[in-house]
């Protein structure tokens, strides 16, 4: 026994050595290669872009086509890296923390970027962007900017895309036109029980709304929430969080909620029908309205792939909050070798047309073809499910506003995104981001004890005075008050920092 | 007597024939729900019966097989190649422990045993391969880490040859001249089909229906396995439901997501030819047990 003990010992002792010998050769690699780019000639240089989505048929056609483009603007070539979502997280974490070379990578605030930001994965970018790219500012414009920063500092480059959430309901246009609904404006929730109250009496077998999507909506065109129902009122002129499950707005909607339950307006499976149920409902006609954040156009959009026609109507004016601004980000990896050339990317990504529509639509002529100046269509003989470039999603690079729109989408839809985006409301923490990591433990628990209440609340099934008091008091065990502590510390922190 | 025979009889088939029904229906509902209208999922929900029958899943499926097929062809691969070198490795490595001459026999035993009960941790796992051994985008990725060589299985073999091969058999092919690798080759592994069939059955299984080293290891969409084709769809969606509530790209994704019918039909494409290569192995099973005793 002693001896093999000491040939286990040994066996790890050596593994152990091998692999710390691996990871140092990488490690002094890169800070060899880092950051040097020549005077006046380029070397060539690969880029890697590392996105999520599923890698498309013929993405290597577009990749060198692009790599084309780009060797003649910049003199380097593209590596386009898609990852599949579900994997995502495995991948990614993985490739960080192995110190996989790679230039850029998709984030956004509800994909780990004050995470990633926080332990440093992310190159700062104020000083490159200033030699490098210096388009990008005016493209962005300084709302767009200011909400990306991280304690002041900016990590990743924002899509430039609706600034802002409008929220509503989508609801069915053959129902609508039935009864002559008006569904212009900004509708009260007053607006919307009368609606919903005339289809409950006069359409059986239609349910009036479906999943308990409407809360969500609310919740967010109320408030800016930070984290674990701790929020900052919307219209709020000063910078305090509150909790949400003491305002009294917010426990008035929920015993509104409650009504609604009680008079039918919800789906039987409001526990876990999504929107794609919802749609599919309104499809057969058993279904009437679905909350829905908006934005102009969505109505159009949700229309063509569901395929039934629906009609937007607000409830509530668009709002933008950090979240909107750090929708959709690129950012610039620490393991970069040439990250001023990633930058020149990302400057082209917001001023070039050519190169944007390439990693948008693909090649013109074998994936689309012009209509016109800015609009595009399939090919002769190509559709929806034959296509060999099904876009990666334009809403994850550089400027969309410089990306093509389909023959059957509004020709006017940037303008009416720039109108939206001006219209709306900033919040009065547009900027502020939450770093979790000190309260990690807590929110774990509290993250448990949320699980349980919201669902059955926001199904309007139970008492909402009652939950809601029974809420705070699991909560509170789950230390609440620690998280409340470190919101208003950072809170402030941040405040400070504004002026 | 013979009344209550046929009274028990019949209870026990009837208790079979309820067990393979109950088994069976999921099958038969995931590829009931494949060939369903997809409209008449949207007004009905999943039925054995549905009232309207549609094949616009394998249309769609089969419109571009191309990638089907890649997937099909890596996964036979691997299997293949997989099941016969780990079947190999794992019969060579545990037929001399279980021999009594072996020197260090008890080190090399405990050496296996500690693989079982600590490993180096998912990150040193991930750069051993991909840092040192560089497997990154190839089907070696698929064939070789978690999967090669399991601990479990060579003690299960090595119980195997301990106690199912009498030394006297070894000993009597010695006295014949046989050296150790004939005496191998042409008595121990006749003599073992048993476990030779179940091992390699679990070899197979878990090859055939590994995605995780696939999703680890493969960017390169050609080089996908068909598990992981699968899965990807199915954890994209999950994934994206997840995270709708708080990006509102997240819903517009899933909305462009393969459609329910289109799911389960790659499911069934997915899960036929191992149905088909159990019975192929069973053969094996029952022949195992059947043969391999000594007498005396």
């Amino acid at each position: 026994m002693k001896k093999s003990f000491k040939i286990a010992m040994l066996t790890m002792l050596v593994s152990m050595i091998a692999l710390a010998g691996c990871g140092a050769k990488g490690t002094d690699e890169q800070a060899a290669a880092g950051g040097k780019s020549e005077d006046g000639k380029l070397k060539p240089y690969k880029i890697t872009l590392v996105y999520p989505g599923t890698a498309q048929k013929d993405l290597a056609v577009v990749q060198e086509e692009m790599s084309k483009y780009l060797t003649e603007k910049i003199n380097a070539t593209i590596e386009l890296k898609p990852i599949e979502w579900g994997s995502w997280d495995d991948k990614t974490n993985l490739m960080k923390i192995s110190n996989e070379p790679f230039d850029l990578m998709f984030t956004a605030s509800w994909y780990y970027y004050p995470r990633d930001a926080a332990k440093g994965q992310y190159l700062e970018l104020d000083d490159l962007m200033n030699q490098y790219g210096k388009d990008i500012p005016d493209v962005l414009g300084p709302d767009f900017i200011k909400g990306s920063r991280i304690g002041g500092k900016l990590y990743a480059l924002p899509t430039k895309k609706e600034f802002g959430q409008g929220f509503g309901l989508l609801l069915s246009k053959k129902l609508v036109d039935k009864y002559k609904f008006d569904v212009n404006g900004v509708k009260s929730i007053e607006d919307v029980e009368k609606m919903l109250g005339t289809i409950k009496a006069n359409e059986p077998g239609v349910t009036p709304i479906i999943s308990r999507k409407f809360t969500n909506v609310w919740e967010a065109a109320n408030y800016d929430n930070i984290i674990a129902h701790i929020a900052v009122a919307r219209g709020s002129k000063e910078i305090k969080a509150i909790d949400k499950l003491e305002d009294p707005k917010y426990i008035d909607f929920y015993k509104r909620m409650n009504v609604w339950y009680k008079n039918g307006w919800f789906d039987k499976d409001i526990l876990t029908s999504d929107t794609d149920q919802a749609m599919n409902m309104i499809k057969a006609g058993k279904g009437f309205a679905v909350a829905s954040s908006l934005k102009p156009g969505k109505d159009k959009e949700m229309s063509l792939t569901s395929g039934t026609e629906v009609v937007q109507m607000e409830t509530a004016g668009p709002f933008t909050t950090t979240g909107d601004a750090q929708g959709a980000m690129l950012g610039i990896s620490r393991t970069s070798e040439d990250p001023a050339r990633a930058m020149m990317f990302l400057n082209l990504l917001y001023t070039d047309k050519k190169l944007l529509n390439m990693l948008d639509w693909g090649v013109e002529g074998k994936h689309y073809v012009k209509k016109s100046e800015n609009v595009i269509d399939y090919p002769e003989g190509v559709t929806a499910d034959t296509q060999a470039y099904p876009s990666p999603g334009g809403w994850m690079f550089g400027n969309q506003f410089n990306s093509f729109l389909w023959a059957n989408e509004d020709p006017q839809k940037w303008e009416q995104f720039q109108k939206f985006n001006d219209s709306a409301e900033r919040s009065i923490i547009l900027g502020f981001a939450f770093n979790q990591e000190p309260v990690k433990a807590e929110m774990a628990a509290i993250e448990n004890v949320n699980k349980e209440f919201e669902a059955s609340l926001g199904t309007g099934a139970v008492d909402a005075e009652k939950t809601i008091a029974k809420w705070k008091e699991k909560r509170d065990a789950a230390g609440f008050d620690k998280v409340k502590a470190e919101v208003d510390k950072q809170l402030q922190e941040w405040a400070a920092a504004q002026k | 007597m013979q009344q209550k025979n046929i009274f028990s009889t019949s209870m026990i088939h009837l208790f079979f024939w309820l067990f393979t029904i109950v088994s069976l229906i999921p099958f038969a509902l995931i590829f009931m729900v494949s060939i369903t209208d997809e409209d008449s999922i949207a007004m009905n929900g999943y039925s054995l019966f549905p009232s309207k029958i549609s094949f616009a899943a394998y249309t769609f499926l089969f419109n571009d097989f191309s990638e089907i097929a890649k997937a099909y062809g890596v996964t036979m691969i691997t299997t293949v190649i997989g099941t016969a070198v780990s079947l190999l490795i794992t019969a060579l490595f545990a037929y001399p422990l279980s021999r009594s001459g072996l020197p260090f026999r008890r080190t090399l035993s405990f050496y296996i045993f500690f693989t079982m009960l600590f490993s180096g941790g998912m990150v040193p796992w991930y750069m051993t391969y991909v840092n040192m051994f560089d497997m990154k985008n190839t089907l070696l990725s698929m064939i070789i880490p978690n999967l090669l060589l399991s601990a479990f299985n060579v003690l299960l073999m090595r119980s195997f040859f301990a106690n199912s091969i009498p030394e006297s058999v070894v000993e009597s092919a010695t006295i014949d001249g046989a050296s150790e690798i004939m005496i191998f080759f042409k008595i121990v592994v006749p003599l073992s089909l048993p476990i030779m069939a179940t091992i390699g059955l679990f070899n197979t299984l878990s090859y055939w229906n590994d995605w995780y080293n696939c999703m680890l290891f493969i960017d390169k969409p050609e080089l996908y396995n068909i598990q992981y084709l699968m899965t990807k769809t199915l954890t994209n969606i999950q994934y994206l439901i997840m995270k709708s509530s708080s990006s509102a790209q997240a819903g517009d994704l899933l909305a462009k997501m393969p459609r329910e019918t289109v799911r389960m039909a790659l499911a069934i494409v997915g899960i036929a030819p191992l149905l088909f290569a159990y019975p192929f192995f069973q053969k094996y099973y029952i022949s195992g047990i059947t043969s391999g005793a000594v007498k005396g």
